[in-house]
């Protein structure tokens, strides 16, 4: 392997070729982020797409499918709806059923968003228990500000990438710094 | 030719046999004096270079103001970035061409108007054809005079792949006397 005719391309480059090489790294970068923040805008949700991470919703999910999620206000949440929310102070969203809808009219503020003083109960399909447990310490109810988005659409078997990359991190960073190594030695045609 | 200085490229991989014909190309004419110019090129990376700006700015952004706050701000960045990728692409497909080489010859002596050079070079994915244009324009609106030659690549590149760049250039000067006769007979 011989890892200095990588760099033959790069050798022969001028200041412009050279610029255009990081340029065209940070486009396959940035286009990948703004298709990203875009999803963001348009389904209202901080994280559009989220990946299964566990067997708790079998069979109607399973570990290492692909969710894509919306977040819209002006569609309210039912019992029954299968809902992805982040329990506060922790970054892993979790996709259960909301099991129990609790509603109190007096709680209830006009000027605020519709659905902010309701509270919610959730249980993975496959598990025994609802997830009281899975909540904050004290936290009884999930609140409408904890739920990231409805699944809305899902593809099987594509999220297994992710949790093998999170599983293996030397994995992660092996695959990245090949393709950036790719993107930045080689040289397009003109 | 000194053999450091030989240029050896895998003679298989069409897009690395184009870049050193192109850039062996760009070299003769850099050699007979005339000063490339690049402000197409310089149009292009400034394109790239300001939707690069935007996708940071969405970044910074919504790490310091998180959604959904930063909602309107990363609506803009998107929707300009992509914007901004049309107009790279149109840009590239009917300005830049196969362009590979803008070049200004100032005017001498005995003639007043500048001369302006071009090169533009194809080189088909899987094929050997390499087809070099040479162009000359005589003034900022003169007459586009133009010669052409295609070869395979094969004559001047050997089996080890390397360029023999004296039987390149002879046929590059061969081309720019042909469009140089072209444009004096006019």
């Amino acid at each position: 392997m011989d890892i200095s005719s990588w760099f033959d391309d790069v050798r022969r480059m001028n200041k412009r070729q050279l610029y255009y090489q990081i340029l065209n790294f940070g486009m396959i970068i940035s286009s990948a982020l703004m298709i990203w923040k875009g999803l963001m805008v348009v389904t209202g949700s901080e994280s559009p797409i989220v990946v299964v991470l566990s067997g708790s919703m079998e069979p109607a999910f399973y570990r290492g499918d692909l969710l894509f999620l919306t977040n819209y206000e002006a569609d309210p949440i039912h019992v029954g709806d299968i809902v992805v929310f982040k329990v506060e102070g922790r970054d892993i969203p979790i996709v259960h059923r909301v099991l129990k809808l609790h509603e109190r009219d007096s709680d209830r503020n006009e000027s605020e968003p519709p659905q902010q003083h309701l509270k919610f109960l959730t249980k993975g399909d496959n598990n025994q228990v609802d997830d009281r447990g899975l909540y904050a310490k004290g936290q009884m109810w999930l609140r409408r500000k904890d739920v990231v988005g409805r699944a809305r659409g899902y593809l099987p078997y594509v999220g297994i990438v992710t949790i093998l990359m999170n599983d293996y991190p030397k994995f992660k960073y092996l695959l990245l710094a090949s393709l950036g190594i790719f993107v930045l030695l080689n040289r397009e045609a003109n | 030719n000194r053999s450091s200085d030989l240029v050896k490229v895998d003679k298989w991989d069409g897009a690395k046999v184009k870049n050193a014909l192109d850039d062996a190309a760009k070299k003769v004419l850099k050699e007979m004096g005339y000063v490339e110019t690049h402000g197409v090129t310089d149009t292009r990376l400034a394109i790239c270079t300001v939707a690069c700006l935007l996708s940071v700015l969405a970044l910074v952004y919504d790490f310091f103001l998180p959604f959904p706050k930063s909602k309107y701000i990363l609506a803009f960045c998107s929707v300009g970035y992509f914007f901004l990728m049309s107009i790279l692409t149109l840009y590239t497909m009917f300005k830049e061409k196969n362009y590979i080489y803008w070049g200004k010859q100032n005017a001498t002596g005995k003639d007043s108007t500048p001369k302006f050079w071009a090169l533009r070079s194809t080189l088909r994915r899987f094929e050997h054809d390499y087809s070099l244009t040479i162009e000359l324009r005589r003034g900022k609106s003169g007459r586009t005079f133009e010669a052409e030659v295609t070869k395979s690549v094969g004559s001047w590149l050997d089996e080890d792949g390397i360029l023999h760049e004296d039987v390149f250039r002879r046929c590059v000067k061969e081309l720019h006397s042909q469009v140089t006769k072209k444009a004096k007979d006019d």
